[in-house]
């Protein structure tokens, strides 16, 4: 059964980004690696050397462990990064980048999708 | 005759599929939480299999046994308790997340020496890899909330 997961929340303020990458780090321990797209303030998630509020876990530590749980398809919205004026290769992660008009394609292609 | 509220039972429905429900609208948001409920009885009452109704980020609230409505309001913790008690559903709430919204059930206020418990009856304190599990054995996962 795959599944694609899709952050759009910043990696701060809320618990949002943990929570969906808690369930991402779990589907994955019973070996349903989920795909993984970030959009909106979610690719924020993605930049790397980031200090995290006293108040939260530490969110570039989570992103640096999906590597160890096979973890592996990492999409990015081209339109999100513009929009932040982030280049693709500032990110922590190597990832896949898909335009807008194609993220519907791409949730086709999973038997689940959820959206956090 | 068809009428949409007859209720066909699980065995005549040869298309049934296995569902698992997410709920992750808090007590903030009844519009969504009450569609989350009204969902999962008509997937029930076609003759559709719930594995699982998983409570997590707000959707926690709901399994408080604690919370109070208006009178002229719907008490949606209640309806989910009489759904679980009509069809043995599984209501799962993320045990993480209950803690730090302070719902506890028995061994947890034991564990942590809290001196009280408000888990409601029928709700249940599980893992996040209940969810993991469900979703493998789901047809469909349908999630409110966010």
């Amino acid at each position: 059964m795959s599944c694609l997961i899709t952050l759009s929340h910043a990696p701060y303020g809320s618990q949002d980004a943990k929570e969906a990458l808690d369930v991402a780090l779990v589907l994955a321990a019973f070996e349903q690696q989920p795909a993984l797209l970030f959009i909106d303030e979610g690719i924020l998630q993605l930049l790397p050397n980031s200090q995290s509020p006293s108040s939260h876990k530490h969110i570039g530590k989570i992103i640096s462990a999906l590597e160890m749980y096979e973890i592996n398809e990492l999409w990015v919205e081209q339109e999100s990064l513009d929009y932040f004026g982030i280049m693709v290769d500032e990110l922590s992660q190597p990832v896949k980048v898909i335009n807008r008009a194609q993220v519907s394609q791409l949730c086709a292609q999973y038997h689940q999708h959820l959206v956090f | 005759m068809s009428d949409l509220n007859t209720l066909v039972p699980p065995s005549l429905n040869e298309a049934a599929l296995t569902y698992t429900i997410v709920v992750r609208c808090g007590a903030d948001q009844q519009s969504q939480a009450l569609s989350a409920f009204r969902f999962t009885q008509q997937v029930l009452s076609q003759g559709h299999r719930v594995l699982r109704v998983f409570f997590y980020q707000q959707g926690v609230h709901w399994s408080s046994g604690f919370r109070v409505m208006p009178q002229d309001e719907l008490n949606i913790t209640a309806l989910w308790q009489q759904l679980s008690l009509d069809y043995g559903i599984e209501l799962g709430v993320c045990i993480a997340a209950a803690l730090q919204s302070g719902i506890v059930d028995p061994q947890e206020s034991i564990r942590y020496e809290l001196g009280g418990e408000n888990l409601a009856s029928q709700f249940m304190l599980v893992g996040l890899g209940q969810l993991a599990a469900a979703s493998v054995e789901s047809d469909r996962l349908v999630s409110f909330g966010g």
